[in-house]
């Protein structure tokens, strides 16, 4: 097949989701009442947090779990992470900063081709799926990366994944069925 | 069969066996050695009707299991465990829904065959029964290639219609099925019949096929709804043929929005073959294809972004040329400035230290003056006046003008650049700080233990973050305002429990935990250890413990009967319960049909307002109404009706009712499962 090997694709990140542990009770009201930049649901049992300076969005729960979104990078979700631990220590809990783990990562990247649709679809049996009446996009899954991509006849995919590689994986494996199936 | 050869009384070997009363009578003594020998003759009986049926059940091959209660057999629900159960109400939903949609009974086999696949893939837990029903008829309807949209069925059943098609991908899935992508052609005749073209409606259906068919190939039809491109297809056609159809009435057939409608007809106005008119288009076809319109708009979005980016350069060139001119000029100025300081250096150091006012003054006047010197100032003029004012040194107060002036030039300048914003003034002092300090990446990973790795935290903008305590205050007060109502709810909620505890009526509805562990019952023998489970649980302190002891391993009846008597009344409640809810399970599809079942809706609403206690014979009355043309039913015997149902309710009581106490003996609620069978409800 014509697939070049050296693809010069920029695959843009943007989101990196990741759940790291405090191992303390943390007391929301407190964080509440005097966090600056803190939302507090409380009929779901969790406060938002956000800070500015990596831009993240993190959910906080009593138990101590707290999730992060919203960073553009692996390095930048941990410095985050770690950001929002030291502001809760600062509030005076007794936080304990473990099981930092990436959970989610999503990337966009653009074709320089269009594709067609129904025929990828035919040739991608099993891993494809399009319905059109649903969803505009081609969903196309990658049980080996646990990756997910979505394909749009424009030629733009986006791509959710554990971590950045698997992602940038799945792009270069998706490149050549895509490139057959190109306008 | 010992009887058969010997009597056991006399020892003759002469045993008659009578079949039809099924007896083994010994013709020498005359004992009888068997009653109620097990037979295998069929038997017939006389129906109201006068005709005969056979006596007997039907049992499933599949299904083990306990047997039909003796007398019974009109349900065909009872008795049968709960996959067959399952399989058979998926069924009945399958042929309500199918009948709707007009499929044909092969159509509804398959169904049925992918719905017996998915519930031995064990699909249908944890989603509803209607959902699953429905996925499978849509995959019917795309391997068939029928002309049903997801959305009639969602239409149907009134749920949204992602949920649908979430359940529908997934079922295919599973099933690894390949539902052939719709192509929008199928969707034409369809359309065009309910669009009324009466004798036309064919022709009509050939040049939208044609439309269509054109439409895919520029490219329009990847990644969108094939009803729409179908809609825009027909308004087309039916112009062309000159029927005068609205958008709005293309709309109420197709289903889709009127701005889609309208989009779809602009982008095929965009294709060259709009310009065509109708004879060319039914002869000729053109050869070049167009781009999608996704993507002829998004190279017009990247011709605007390299329009403004070049727009922005060219700005950008010109700001470059302004301030060129800007530094030019100042550089003039500065060069004319120095004369003039070196000259009236004196006279503006006493003028400064000894009248201060008259300088307030002067620099008042001096700021005007620098406003309009900072408009003209590239007026040579002015220049001119200065050298002039340089030599005139007399008037002191000319001077003193001249040289605060040109004092005030310079400081004038900076003065007009002072108001510029500094970073410390914006108060970003210390991010800047920050970011010029950069974080060097964090060294590795986290220690062992967990510990915070503080590398390039900075502390202060952390402080930052936390607020003092008015403004925690302050934060708590918008907070209270904003979610007044659910604060409210939950008041009012914890107002109703602590009534409803005075009052003893409160039923905790806690969500269901699992079962505690308690410690393992150490016992010898099964009745003790039903016993020291008892005691344990404490439920019943009407069980006679005495009969218990005396129990052997299989359990007693007795003791048990006790309990019904008690537990009767929740156990029925219970039983209730189940069989309305399972039976208002049945009627809200029932209800949400067409026109067609209003009558069997109304039938059965009026049975349920009638006996209202009776649960039982309404839920056994439906179901034998609709199980009847699914199975043969074989009465058993010229009893009555409703006799018959008392009787089976006890039966089916006690049946239900050992279970239920076992289960109550064995950890009832705990069990979790007591509702919430498997049966598909």
């Amino acid at each position: 097949m014509d697939a070049d090997s050296d693809v010069a694709l920029d695959i843009l990140i943007t989101n990196v989701v990741c759940v790291f542990r405090t191992r303390c009770h943390l007391n929301l009201r407190k964080i509440a009442l005097e966090g600056a930049n803190v939302i507090y649901k409380r009929d779901v049992g969790k406060v938002l947090m956000k800070l500015r300076k990596p831009r993240i969005t993190a959910t906080i729960w009593s138990s101590g779990k707290v999730i992060c979104t919203g960073a553009t990078s692996e390095e930048e979700a941990k410095f985050g992470a770690r950001r929002l631990a030291r502001s809760l220590q600062k509030l005076g809990f007794q936080v304990i900063f473990t099981d930092f783990k990436v959970v989610n990562v999503l990337a966009v990247c653009n074709m320089p081709f269009e594709i067609r649709l129904p025929e990828f679809t035919k040739n991608n049996r099993p891993h494809a799926s399009y319905e059109p009446e649903l969803h505009p996009a081609v969903c196309y899954r990658l049980k080996t990366l646990r990756a997910t991509l979505q394909i749009f006849s424009t030629g733009s995919i986006t791509v959710t994944g554990p971590n950045v590689k698997a992602v940038a994986s799945a792009v270069e494996q998706i490149y050549p069925f895509v490139f057959e199936s190109r306008k | 069969m010992p009887g058969g050869r010997v009597c056991a009384a006399c020892g003759c070997a002469e045993i008659e066996v009578d079949a039809a009363r099924g007896d083994a009578v010994c013709t020498g003594c005359g004992s009888v050695l068997e009653d109620n020998i097990i037979v295998s003759e069929v038997q017939f009986v006389e129906n109201s009707g006068g005709g005969s049926s056979a006596v007997g059940q039907f049992v499933s091959l599949d299904g083990a299991g306990k047997t039909p209660t003796l007398g019974g057999g009109f349900h065909a629900n009872l008795g049968k465990e709960s996959r067959a159960q399952t399989l058979q109400n998926g069924k009945r939903q399958i042929h309500h829904l199918g009948n709707q949609l007009q499929l044909n009974q092969h159509c509804l086999d398959t169904a049925f065959n992918f719905f017996k696949m998915a519930v031995s893939k064990h699909l249908t837990r944890g989603r509803k029964m209607t959902h699953v029903i429905a996925a499978c008829l849509y995959l019917v309807c795309r391997t068939e290639g029928t002309p049903h949209m997801l959305l009639d069925l969602s239409d149907l059943l009134q749920v949204n219609v992602y949920v649908l098609g979430k359940t529908f991908l997934l079922l295919a899935r599973e099933l690894c099925i390949n539902a052939p992508a719709i192509d929008p052609c199928l969707y034409i005749p369809r359309f065009a019949h309910m669009l009324e073209f009466g004798d036309k409606n064919h022709e009509v259906s050939m040049t939208a096929l044609r439309l269509l068919q054109r439409m895919k190939r520029d490219w329009m039809h990847t990644g969108r709804r094939p009803s729409g491109l179908c809609g825009a297809a027909l308004l087309v056609a039916a112009r062309m043929h000159d029927f005068r159809r609205t958008v709005k009435e293309v709309i109420r057939v197709v289903k889709v929005c009127e701005s889609t409608l309208r989009k779809r007809l602009t982008e095929f106005e965009d294709t060259p073959t709009s310009q065509l008119t109708i004879d060319e288009f039914m002869k000729i076809d053109l050869e070049e294809e167009c781009d999608p319109p996704s993507f002829t708009a998004g190279q017009k979005k990247l011709k605007i972004q390299q329009l403004e980016k070049a727009l922005s350069k060219k700005l950008e060139d010109f700001e470059g040329e302004i301030s060129s001119y800007q530094d030019e000029i100042e550089i003039e100025l500065e060069n004319s400035r120095p004369r003039a300081k070196g000259v009236f250096a004196n006279f503006t150091k006493d003028d400064s230290i000894e009248d201060n006012t008259s300088s307030v003054a002067g620099d008042e006047e001096a700021e005007d003056e620098e406003l309009e010197a900072a408009a003209n100032h590239l007026n040579k003029n002015f220049y001119n006046e200065l050298h002039d004012k340089d030599r005139v040194k007399k008037n002191g107060d000319g001077e003193c003008e001249n040289g605060n002036e040109t004092l005030v030039r310079p400081p004038a300048l900076e003065s007009l650049l002072g108001p510029l914003p500094t970073a410390a003034s914006l108060g970003i002092t210390e991010s800047i700080r920050e970011c010029i300090s950069t974080k060097d990446q964090e060294p590795g990973e986290n220690t062992g233990d967990g510990e915070l790795d503080l590398s390039g935290i900075d502390d202060s903008e952390i402080d930052r973050y936390i607020l003092n305590e008015t403004e925690a205050q302050i934060k708590a007060e918008l907070w209270m305002k904003e979610n007044a109502d659910y604060l409210k709810e939950q008041k009012e909620k914890e107002a109703r429990i602590a009534k409803e505890k005075e009052l003893g009526i409160y039923k905790e509805h806690k969500p269901k935990k699992s079962a505690k562990k308690r410690e393992p019952i150490q016992a010898s023998t099964a009745g003790e250890a039903i016993e020291k489970m008892l005691e344990q649980k404490k439920i019943s302190s009407k069980i006679n413990y005495n009969v218990l002891r005396d129990l052997n391993s299989k359990g007693s009846n007795t003791p048990k009967k006790e309990d019904d008597s008690t537990d009767d009344s929740t156990n029925t409640k219970k039983l209730s319960r189940r069989k309305s809810i399972a039976s208002r399970s049945i009627a809200n599809p029932v209800n949400s049909l067409g026109k067609r079942l209003r009558p069997l809706i109304s039938t059965q609403l009026a049975k349920k307002a009638a006996t209202e206690e009776m649960v039982f014979p309404n839920a056994q009355a439906e179901a034998p109404d609709s199980a009847k043309p699914a199975a043969v039913l074989v009465e058993s015997g010229p009893v009555a009706y409703n006799p018959d149902e008392e009787v089976e309710e006890e039966e089916m009581e006690e049946d239900d009712d050992h279970c239920m106490s076992a289960l109550q003996l064995m950890g009832g609620n705990d069990y979790g499962c007591d509702m919430d069978d498997d049966d598909g409800y």
